[in-house]
């Protein structure tokens, strides 16, 4: 909403800058996300510069067949000689000089100049230069009663601030200059004007032809009737007030639906009534399949739940939302049938939605527009109507359903203190509320006004109106507790340690969406009306969000590249709500022994126990046999190789299994008193048995005392036979209790050698 | 043998040994098997001057050994001063990682309401209407509620829009007081653009107790952004509407580039908008069954990444979503 200031002014006698009002609105009223200059600016006397003029004289200038030069009166001694590049006016014309020294909007400073010849002691404006509208096609003609030499700012806003707003949903009374003005004048303590508009004589008794048949999606509809109507330009002052709120000005009749809008914050509408079927509106549904052209050239389908104004035949106006070409206001209309009604908003709201269309009409319907506005609204537009377009009024009508009541609540000005946390005199509150407009009874009963009906229903919303105006003053507090105690659940702690042990590792954490374009996993959960099929699909894997970074770094020619992600995943089961586990993913150069290193790395920093690795089917993104199933729904693989180039070697864990598997104490166990016998032991095995099967059949055999084996290498080559293996580990015999003697490893070792000899035929190497 | 004489040729000779050779031939030519000392040692035969001749030996012996050490030390010495290395030369490679910005962010939030006694709560993403909605006191025809803002799945069930639901959640399944943050992922139906993601992270704030008021709120915000912005931050509420506060506030702080006053950041304002925030509806109290007139609350939510682009001065939201190795390993 942007506010002219000097119409504001015309409300409520304002004495400070706009600057200081939008400060002050800003923190109660509405955020105001500019204040900005339309037209020309006010300084140095600038205003002074720009002067009506009278032409006396005009001719083509004689070395320049595009230029008229003309003698211009402007109530001085002499008048001037200007030359224009415009040929819409003649001797007689009255119209808008800047005059040398004037700063025209835009910036530029206007001088006496030689023009082919002529000296052209001024410039003759057009529209456009002054910012009132559009309108270059010719210069700007005046009312002819001004008086020449009188200044243009005398007779409208040549030049002004302009507030912009942006008004919450729930303050539809702040979208009209008017209402604004009751605001401010409830802020400031000044006196607010009465509402603008009074109704002219109306000269006859026709009669009206509007049904409502839909009080529910139309609670009032006040219809007028205006004869003689004599389309044609506003006037400059109503041109600069639409101008100056944003809208274009296009002809009298329909500038002053926009102006009350703008004024009173109930949109209007004014159909042509020669156009309408039999003369008569009827406020219906659409009936299905029927359709019409709004006015901004669309052809739009209605739905049954459209709410439209139709004449005998068909609709002419979605209504509250836009009109309808066919029975537009044209250059050639002479009856006029103005709507000055209210419209539900939910309705509204919805059949914009739906049409994809909204205008400054249903932006205020949606929120919800007083119904007891659209008779103040009626009598504006038509004193403007008969004024400005010379019309008659001759009939009208005011169709009303159920109004609703205004709402009663009974408020505690202690309980506003409460929950404020600020002391405020009660007959503070009182008067700050009567200024807002709301009747106080003795008993605190407060009955809310008309405007405010929608938005304040409950004490708790008085309370607000109190804290809005008390902000600054609220004071910085705790909350004064009782029960006191924060710390992370087990599961958050063991996600912030894995994030670190995996950032230790050297992996960069990434975000990746969990909207995608494709998952493995046929089941995955789709979003039916996606934004865009890149984002058309819940994850149930991270893995590929990774994938995609790790082409964006190979791409971009980053080294090293490792990452992580913990995030959710969406995994669709019988319930409402997908189970939305936590998943740890990596993506790390180095192929598989660094990805599985990494898992090793992170249940070790767990103190989790080593997991199995058991070799997995085909998964996936993954290469078919580099890939192992890692605990409880995990797994830990290659990339397959036609992702990307190189060896990339990936995992993904779910939290919760990590989590169950963590150990949160850990328990002492003596590996410092009694030193362990190391050996180095190397068995030939088939090239097809798993190094973790030797090592978990060596642990059978041996029990407690063997400490650690672990792989420390693998062997193929010409010593063995084809289709054979070596694998030497690094073997610790140990234990808690006593030092082993070598004779006791020495038994130990045995114990291992034949296990493996009879489980994998495998051979000591000596 | 002459003790004195041989003692005083001894330390001569110690002292002009220039390397561990020399002092190994003077071991030989005053220790060694058929050195004088040790031949006049086998031939003594009175106590006297075999105690006498046994302390020289033990002299000479320690005179060697401190004379051997010097050397060595001297040695190592000339050694370490011909062993220089470019200290400007980079040291071994370690690829550290790095946390994302917005966890380093969430942490710090987290580890701020852990001060002051607040839980953490991890709430789910799909969500139905009935929590993120009507529990929010946001009533079906609500504009928020229609598709062209939400990414609904169903009829029923969507994409949280806002970390909100998980207030709800926590209230229906514990009595007051509840104290709580919760941070994660929220959904819009909006176009990435420098500012906007479909996907975002935003912190919830909730406290429900006896005697809350929008004075404890801004207490509470101005700690945070004092812990998040520096301690010459200062805050202002600015009134506002939402469905699930009344009253309804935006908080702004003080902007942290100009000290309020005024620069490109804060649009010459010398404030910034952090979110949104103010006192719980009613309905909202009524709606997980607490009793308005017994308990009050507040409740704020803000953006992750708003606060990562503000203080970090991160030019477009959608580089937190690249993960570009260049940008991730900045922060």
């Amino acid at each position: 909403m942007k506010v002219p200031f000097s119409w504001l002014c015309e409300y409520v006698p304002l004495e400070v800058s706009p600057e200081q009002l939008a400060e002050r609105l800003a923190v109660t009223s509405a955020e105001v996300e500019r204040v900005f200059w339309r037209g020309v600016e006010d300084s140095e006397g600038n205003f002074d510069n720009f002067r009506v003029g009278r032409v006396l004289e005009a001719g083509k200038h004689p070395n320049a067949d595009r230029l008229q030069l003309c003698k211009v009166d402007l109530g001085e001694a002499e008048p001037r000689q200007i030359v224009c590049g415009a040929w819409n006016f003649g001797a007689g014309a009255t119209v808008a000089v800047g005059l040398p020294g004037a700063v025209v909007p835009g910036g530029m400073k206007l001088e006496r100049v030689k023009l082919r010849g002529s000296v052209s002691e001024g410039m003759i404006m057009s529209e456009r230069e002054l910012e009132l509208s559009q309108d270059h096609s010719g210069i700007m003609l005046l009312p002819d009663d001004w008086e020449p030499g009188s200044r243009l700012a005398d007779h409208f806003a040549l030049g002004e601030a302009i507030l912009e707003l942006e008004v919450t949903g729930n303050r539809p009374d702040l979208l009209a200059v008017y209402g604004l003005a009751r605001e401010v004048a409830a802020l400031y303590k000044l006196e607010l004007a009465p509402p603008p508009g009074t109704d002219p004589e109306l000269v006859g008794d026709e009669p009206v032809q509007v049904s409502v048949e839909d009080f529910a999606g139309c609670p009032r509809y006040v219809g007028r009737l205006f004869h003689d109507v004599k389309i044609g330009a506003s006037p400059p002052w109503l041109k600069a007030r639409l101008s100056g709120a944003g809208m274009r000005p296009i002809s009298n009749v329909v500038d002053v639906t926009n102006y009350v809008m703008l004024a009173l914050g109930n949109p209007l509408h004014a159909f042509d009534l020669d156009r309408l079927a039999e003369s008569r509106l009827i406020v219906r549904r659409a009936h299905s399949g029927e359709e019409m052209r709004t006015l901004d050239g669309v052809d739009r389908k209605l739905d049954p739940r459209d709410l439209v104004i139709a004449d005998a035949a068909k609709p002419m106006a979605v209504a509250g939302i836009m009109g309808g070409e066919e029975s537009e206001v044209a250059d050639t209309s002479s009856s006029i049938l103005l709507e000055s009604a209210n419209f539900e908003p939910v309705g509204i709201l919805e059949s914009s939605e739906r049409l994809k269309l909204r205008s400054e009409g249903s932006n205020r319907w949606e929120k919800g527009v007083d119904p007891y506005l659209a008779g103040q609204a009626a009598e504006l537009a038509s004193e403007l109507i008969v004024q400005l377009a010379g019309a008659h009024w001759v009939g009208q009508t005011d169709i009303q359903g159920e109004l609703p009541a205004r709402p009663v609540v009974h408020f505690r000005p202690e309980r506003a203190d409460e929950l404020i946390g600020v002391s405020i005199p009660a007959e503070e509150q009182r008067g700050l509320l009567e200024r807002f407009g709301f009747e106080v009874a003795g008993d605190w009963t407060v009955t809310v006004p008309t405007f405010r009906a929608r938005d304040v229903t409950r004490e708790i919303d008085l309370v607000e109106e109190i804290a809005r105006v008390h902000l600054d003053e609220v004071p910085f507090t705790l909350p004064a507790r009782r029960a006191m105690w924060g710390r992370l659940t087990r599961e958050q702690r063991l996600r912030r340690r894995t994030e670190d042990v995996l950032s230790g590792l050297g992996f960069v954490e990434a975000y990746t969406y969990s909207l995608v374009d494709s998952d493995p996993d046929e089941n995955a959960i789709h979003l039916p009306d996606p934004l865009t099929a890149e984002h058309s699909l819940l994850r149930t894997t991270i893995l590929g969000g990774l994938i995609g970074s790790l082409e964006r770094n190979l791409d971009a020619g980053n080294e090293d590249v490792a990452l992580f992600e913990i995030a959710h995943v969406y995994l669709p089961g019988k319930e409402e709500l997908p189970a939305e586990p936590v998943r740890i993913a990596g993506l790390t150069w180095g192929g598989f022994a660094r990805a599985k290193g990494a898992v090793e790395a992170l249940y070790r920093a767990l103190a989790a126990p080593t997991p199995s690795f058991e070799p997995a089917g085909e998964l996936p993104y993954l290469h078919p046999l580099r890939v192992a199933r890692v605990g409880e729904g995990g797994w830990v693989g290659e990339l397959h190789p036609e992702l990307a180039e190189g060896e990339w070697g990936a995992f993904e864990l779910d939290l919760s299994a990590l989590a169950e598997l963590a150990q949160d104490v850990v328990v002492y166990s003596d590996v410092i008193s009694f030193p362990a016998v190391k050996q180095d032991l190397s068995f030939v095995v088939a090239e097809n048995v798993p190094a973790g099967e030797l090592i978990a059949a060596a642990r059978e055999a041996a029990g407690a005392d063997l400490r650690a084996m672990e792989v420390s290498d693998v062997y193929r080559g010409s010593q063995l036979a084809e289709g054979q293996k070596s694998i030497t580990f690094a073997v610790a015999f140990q234990s808690p209790e006593r030092t082993l003697s070598d004779t006791e490893a020495a038994a130990l070792r045995e114990k291992i050698v034949q296990m493996l000899a009879e489980r994998f035929d495998a051979t000591l190497r000596s | 043998m002459d003790v004195e004489k041989l003692e005083q040729e001894a330390a001569s000779a110690l002292e002009q040994a220039g390397s561990l050779e020399q002092l190994e031939e003077l071991r030989v030519r005053f220790l060694g098997r058929s050195s004088e000392l040790k031949l006049a040692l086998r031939e003594v035969r009175d106590r006297e001057s075999g105690m006498s001749l046994n302390a020289l030996r033990q002299r000479l012996e320690a005179a060697l050994e401190e004379r051997r050490s010097a050397l060595e030390r001297a040695e190592l010495q000339h050694k370490l001063m011909a062993d220089s290395i470019d200290v400007t030369l980079p040291g071994e490679s370690f690829s550290e990682g790095h946390l994302h910005l917005i966890t380093q962010i969430r942490r710090e939030v987290e580890d701020i309401f852990l001060g002051l006694g607040y839980m953490i709560v991890d709430g789910r993403e799909v969500e139905t209407t009935r929590y993120n909605f009507d529990g929010l006191n946001m009533p079906a025809w609500h504009p928020a509620r229609l598709s062209g803002h939400s990414l609904f799945l169903s009829d029923d069930v969507l994409l949280r829009t806002e970390t909100s639901p998980s207030q709800i959640r926590v209230m229906e399944a514990q009595a007051p007081p509840v104290y709580m943050i919760s941070p994660g992922r929220v959904y819009r139906r909006d176009t990435p653009d420098a500012t906007h993601s479909p996907v975002f992270h935003q912190v919830e704030g909730l406290a429900v107790d006896r005697g809350i008021s929008l004075a404890d709120l801004k207490g509470t915000l101005l700690h945070l952004m004092r812990a998040l912005f520096g301690e010459k931050r200062e805050l202002r509420f600015r009134t506002h509407y939402f469905p699930f506060t009344e009253p309804s506030i935006e908080p702004d702080v003080s902007c942290h580039m100009c000290d309020g006053a005024g620069c490109p950041v804060c649009k010459q304002s010398g404030w910034i908008e952090m979110g949104g925030a103010g006192i719980v509806d009613p309905n909202v109290l009524e709606f997980v069954g607490y009793d308005p007139e017994q308990v009050s609350g507040f409740a704020f939510g803000l953006g992750l990444e708003r606060i990562a682009l503000l203080r970090h001065r991160v030019p477009d939201i959608r580089l937190l979503w690249e993960n570009d190795l260049r940008f991730s390993r900045q922060f």
